[in-house]
Parts: C-alpha cells; structure tokens; sequence
C-alpha cells in the first residue's frame, strides 16, 4: 500500500483559521462531556456518600482490569431532552476489558433522581443490548434505579422499543450463550428487578441492594403488610431465601471483587479470522484533522487527508481512483485491522454509487470490515441523472450496504444531507457502531434550503391572498425556520436522541474504531447473499 | 518481483534468485552468493560474498538507510516502482469540474505560477462549494469559467500550461 501524500499547507491562513474553530468546538464537547460526566447536586452525592455507595464511575473504574481503555458510548444522550435532567439519560454504558474479556458495561447512576429510568435511559439500554446481541458481548449491569421515571411513564412502557425490551432482549442474549452478570448495588424496583432476575449471575450488596417488584410503601398501600427493605429484597434474603441472586457481598467493593471473578469463569467467544497486520501510527499528525475541516458546512474538503490521518502509516490502496471519483474507496489497516473504506467527496453519481456497490461487494467477499466516512449532501438530482438512472444505481450501492455480512461502521465526518446518509450506512442501517463528530450536521436538507423553501411557500400564499408580499415577515419566518432547523441539524441534537454511539473528538476516530472493530469480531460473519439488484 | 535500489545516484536491479540452501542475488544481472555470517554487534554485521568475507554497519535514519562499507558511508535509496501520475488522472493539464454547477470565485490569474494542491476556483453544486486545485505545479495558461458562470461535469475550467520534459 501506498502513503497518502498529503496537500496540506499547516501554515496557511485556512488551516489556522479551521484549526481554531475546531479546536473551539471541541473545548465545547468537552465541557459539556465533562458537566454530563460529573456535575451533579451537592445533595445528590452527599446522599450517595452516607449510604456508603460509591459514584457509579467509580464502580465501572474498580471493575476494568487496569490499564486497559474503556470506550464510552453516548455520553450526551439526552443533552438536548428533558430540560438537562438527565446528563447522559442518567446511565453510563461503554465497552470495556474485565478479566481480560470485552465486554458491555451498562451502570445505573443513582446521583440523577435516585438513578429512575427516563425515556432515553432506556433508548440507551436497549441500545446497549442491541450492541451486545450484535457483537456477542457479554454484559455487566450495575444496577442502582429506583426504577422509570413515573411523570414521562407513557414514553418509558408501553411500545416495542421501549422499557420492556430490555428484558426481552435480556432474554434472546442468554439464549444465544452471551452472558450476563448484575450487579446490584442498589435497588432495583419493580421491571427493574428484572434485571438481576434475568441475568444469569447476580451478586448483592448487603444493607444497600434490594430487588422486589414492589417496594414497602406500595406494600403497605396494596396489602397492608409492614415489612422492611432487607426483608421484603435484601441481600440475605434473596442469596438464602428466594434465589433470586446469587452472591452476598459485604460491600460494593467485595460484589466487584466477585463480580471480576464470575467473568473470570466465563469461555471466550471465539473471534474471526480478520486480516491483521503489526498496528502502526498514521504518518500524519491526526491532530492536523482539525486544520483540515472547514469551518462551514458548505465547504468541502478532500477525504484523502482525513483517511491520512486516520490509518496506519497513512498508508491507503486506492481502488478505482480514477472511476467515480467523488466517492473514495480502499483498503487501509486501523490498529493493524484490515478494513475497507468508503468516504464521499462530494455528491454521488451513477458512477460513484455503482463503485460503491462494487466495492461493498468485493469487501464482503474478502471478508473485509467496512468503514463508512460520511460527508454527503445526497445523489446528484436533475433531468440527465434521472434518465441515467440515478434512483436505480443509488439503490444498488444500499443493497449492496444492507445485505452486507461484514460488521460496517460509521463515522459522521461533517454533513449527513438527504438519501446518501442510507446509502453511506446511516442509522437505519444497522452498522455495529456510528460515531459523530461534533461538528456533524444531519437532516433531510441544509437549514437555508429549508427556510427558502417555507418562506417561498409563504410567498406564493401572501401572493394569491391579493396582498403584497411582506418582506419583514418572510425575512422573520425565514430566519426562525432556520434557527429551529439549525438546533436540529445539529450533532448535540443527534446524539441527545440516540441517533449515533456518541459524540467523538476527530483524533480519537481510529482508537474508537479500533476498539469497535476489536468488538465486533466476537460476533460470526452472517450469511452471504443480497436481494434483487436492479441493473 | 524485483527491486530497484540507489546507490550513489545510480539505480541498480536486484532480484531474489533463490533462497536455498544459499541465497543467490542477480544484481544488474550477475548473481551473487550469499551467506549470512555471525554478528559482530554495536551495529556491525558480516556477510559471505562469493567466498570473501565482507564486514558492514547499517542504520536507519528517520526515511534514510544508511549502510558503511570499507571505509565510506553510502545512502541506499528505494525506486517507488508505482508511476507518479498513477492517482492523479489521465491528463496532468486540465482542472475538470467534478459535477455540475456554478463558480462562486476565481482565485489565480492566467500566467501565474501555482503549486499542486493550491485553490484555483471554488465553485457550488448541490449546496457544496468545493476548491478545484492544481493537479501539479505550474503556470496556469486560462482559466474558462468565472464568477456566476454555470458549467457541466467534466467541463474544462482551468489549463496549465504544458509540461516541458527536462529528462
């Protein structure tokens, strides 16, 4: 393979200029990663103190064999959602190593309303099993919830994706062998307590863990009954009585100290057989990334140079690099993984979409993981592209994408506009992991594009009511379209909705990716085979 | 597969002829035999080269090897056997649009001199402005679009002015 030379000029005035808007952004992220992360009410934590539990980073620390990376996933979901209640849906989920196994940590955190279930909480659980089902990873659940949050029950219950497929998913990953320990620090009330009742190991906390579908003051409502939280679900009880849970454990550092120990037991799901090189840094600078995308969204930029900075040695096979040049393909090694890229570099073409397809396809039988560089503002629209069939030719690069039995992954480099983010294997799609960047945008169109197109509309109305047309009021419907659209499109939107894995800064991308793809190797390729292309 | 190396500006051919029980080089088609002798270490190795002993010292430099053999040290450079162009495009002289759509601003004059990578037009299609670089170094002849104009794909919009062969 072949470096990539680089055509960036680290002293010119746009790369400064892009760097330092980048760089700002990112001290944005980071704040706000750090407030979701551990800004909390001074009561909140002092509650938590003289209950002698400790904060729930704390427990996921204690819990990974040391030394070793713990990949976060969401850290702001639901930045956006419920007036900031809710710092990262009040629950921390990542992947991390326990005794030497990869594995889904998903802990509960008590410091956020005693740790109660939102709607994105359990958007973000569900989510966490989905990742353990697809990658085969076994999951730890640190459970201390004092269940879902009661005001917001109507979006927490009822539906398909909601509270009740965590324990169905519980379900079908202990059906497939990939196992699960619960650790209750905690209470865990009412569905909540499913949680320990369906994993296949559980350890409790003695005097703070307590697992009942019921507490004692709906006890006492309901029955009557007058009975104390150690024996109505506490720790002796359910290791002696019930056999709801397993291990005893004096304190929270004891259950972890037996928790490590269970995963110790566990057998190892053996990985596929990925191609896998000696890992080498980029040749270029992955800090120069922030130099490199612009500081507006309109602005383009040549993938190439974040491929550069991104793979090892920088170095890159380009396939057909002169056919369908607005979308890159190639083969790269992250960390030493072979994977197969794709990056846009503008808009799609009947060209560019049938090179995708045909690369896909190589990967897949190559046995190649595909990596999907998102900056896209769509396939190419117009009379001549219709006629050449550009529908039919985007359709073959998703079919190709769909029916996939390679793990795919996603990074949103900078725009996700209209149907190339199906295409470059958005959400919808079911790649193992998608990472944003902070300066991401996704909607179905750009903000202007939107506001010109209400505030033509509003024209032509103010036009056939007989009157004249208002300039103020069209300028003011345009600017608050835009405003409205703007917070929307915007990568804090998306990931306080779960539309990605979490917000990542840029020059983290090949660590994250390396971990994810590390992951998903546990998992077997699926079966071979795709629908009906349409030629 | 062979292999071109540098040794004093001048490029030798070096090709594995086989590797057992001796390895046999063909370099500028002679072979030579070759035996691997015991290192005499701090860097320096020894080899057996039709039947003379001959001592060296090599290290590498950041990109650079460097090997020290009777007395002088020698850069050995490698011959990228991949084609310069090979990425760029068919033609080296010719800034093509990659789709349809309109120049925002012109950026170099004709008769300039540009280097590879420089922004000579901007353009917008698809609510993406995208810069049109250089392909390499050198004078730019014309550009054919400018400001306001609207051009389709593969469109000419700018001309270098052709490559004078100085090998």
């Amino acid at each position: 393979m072949r470096k990539i030379q680089s055509m960036i000029s680290t002293s010119s005035a746009d790369f400064r200029r892009f760097d330092r808007h980048n760089r700002a952004m990112l001290a944005d992220f980071r704040a706000r990663q750090e407030a979701a992360r551990h800004q909390r009410p001074e009561r909140d934590l002092d509650r938590l103190a003289s209950q002698g539990k400790m904060r729930p980073r704390e427990r996921i620390e204690k819990l990974l064999d040391p030394g070793t990376p713990f990949l976060e996933l969401s850290s702001l979901a639901a930045n956006m959602a419920y007036g900031g209640d809710s710092p990262s849906a009040s629950s921390i989920v990542g992947i991390g190593i326990v005794s030497g196994r990869e594995v889904v940590i998903r802990a509960d955190d008590p410091t956020v309303k005693g740790g109660a279930w939102y709607p994105l909480t359990a958007k973000k659980i569900v989510r966490a099993l989905d990742i353990a089902m697809e990658n085969r990873l076994p999951v730890l659940h640190l459970c201390d919830s004092a269940g879902g949050f009661l005001q917001l029950q109507s979006e927490v219950f009822p539906d398909k994706y909601m509270a009740g497929r965590i324990f169905r998913n519980q379900s079908i990953l202990s059906k497939m062998g990939v196992k699960q320990l619960a650790l209750v620090f905690g209470h865990c009330t009412a569905g909540g307590a499913y949680i320990p009742g369906l994993s296949d190991y559980s350890v409790i906390v003695r005097g703070t863990g307590a697992v009942f579908l019921g507490g004692p003051p709906l006890v006492r409502a309901a029955t009557g009954e007058e009975v104390s939280v150690e024996d109505l679900g506490g720790a002796d009880m359910h290791t002696s009585v019930s056999g709801t849970c397993d291990y005893p454990a004096a304190t929270e550092e004891e259950a972890i100290h037996i928790g490590r120990e269970i995963v110790a037991q566990w057998d190892r799901a053996k990985k596929w057989d990925c191609q896998r090189d000696a890992p080498e840094d980029p040749a270029y600078d992955p800090q120069e990334i922030y130099g490199i995308v612009p500081d507006d969204i309109k602005k383009s930029f040549d993938m190439r140079e974040i491929i550069a900075r991104m793979v090892d040695g920088s170095r890159f096979h380009e396939y057909q690099p002169n056919y369908g040049t607005t979308l890159i393909c190639g083969y790269a090694n992250i960390w030493g993984y072979k994977v197969g890229i794709l990056a846009n570099n503008g808009v799609l073409f009947n060209d560019s979409s049938l090179k995708g397809g045909h690369f896909i396809e190589l990967c897949n039988q190559n046995n190649t993981p595909l990596v999907f560089l998102q900056n896209i503002t769509g396939y190419m629209i117009g009379k001549e592209y219709e006629r050449r069939g550009i529908t039919k030719d985007g359709a073959k690069m998703i079919m190709a994408q769909s029916c996939s039995r390679v793990p795919k992954f996603t990074v949103m480099c900078n725009g996700s506009f209209g149907a190339g983010n199906y295409g470059m294997c958005g959400r919808a799609f079911d790649g193992r992991f998608l990472f944003t960047w902070p300066n991401h945008q996704i909607g179905v169109m750009g903000g202007d594009q939107a506001a010109n197109t209400l505030a033509e509309v509003k024209i032509n109305q103010m036009k056939r009511n007989g009157g004249g047309v208002d300039e103020a009021v069209v300028r003011q419907l345009w600017e608050e379209t835009r405003a409205a659209y703007q917070e929307q499109l915007s990568a804090y939107h998306s990931t306080s909705e779960l539309w990605d894995d979490g917000i990542i800064d840029p020059v983290d991308t090949r660590n994250a990716l390396a971990i994810a793809i590390s992951a998903s190797l546990n998992a077997p390729l699926a079966d071979p085979g795709y629908g009906v292309f349409r030629f | 597969m062979s292999l071109k190396l540098t040794l004093d500006g001048k490029v030798h051919e070096v090709s594995i002829v086989r590797r057992r029980p001796h390895l046999v080089l063909r370099i500028d088609g002679q072979d030579h035999e070759l035996t691997e002798l015991p290192a005499e270490g701090r860097g320096h190795a020894s080899m057996a080269m039709g039947g003379h002993a001959v001592s060296f010292a090599r290290a590498t430099v950041a990109d650079r090897q460097l090997l020290r053999l009777a007395g002088r040290t020698f850069e050995v450079g490698t011959v990228d056997p991949f084609s310069k162009a090979g990425a760029g495009g068919a033609s080296q002289d010719v800034v093509r649009a990659p789709m349809p759509g309109a120049v925002i601003s012109v950026h170099r004059r004709a008769g300039e001199a540009v280097a590879r990578g420089e922004v000579l037009v901007t353009i917008e299609s698809m609510k993406l402005q995208t810069g049109l670089a250089a392909p390499r170094d050198g004078i730019l002849a014309a550009i054919h679009r400018f400001e306001g104009e609207t051009f389709e794909k593969d469109e000419v919009i700018a001309t270098l002015e052709p490559q004078v062969d100085e090998g």
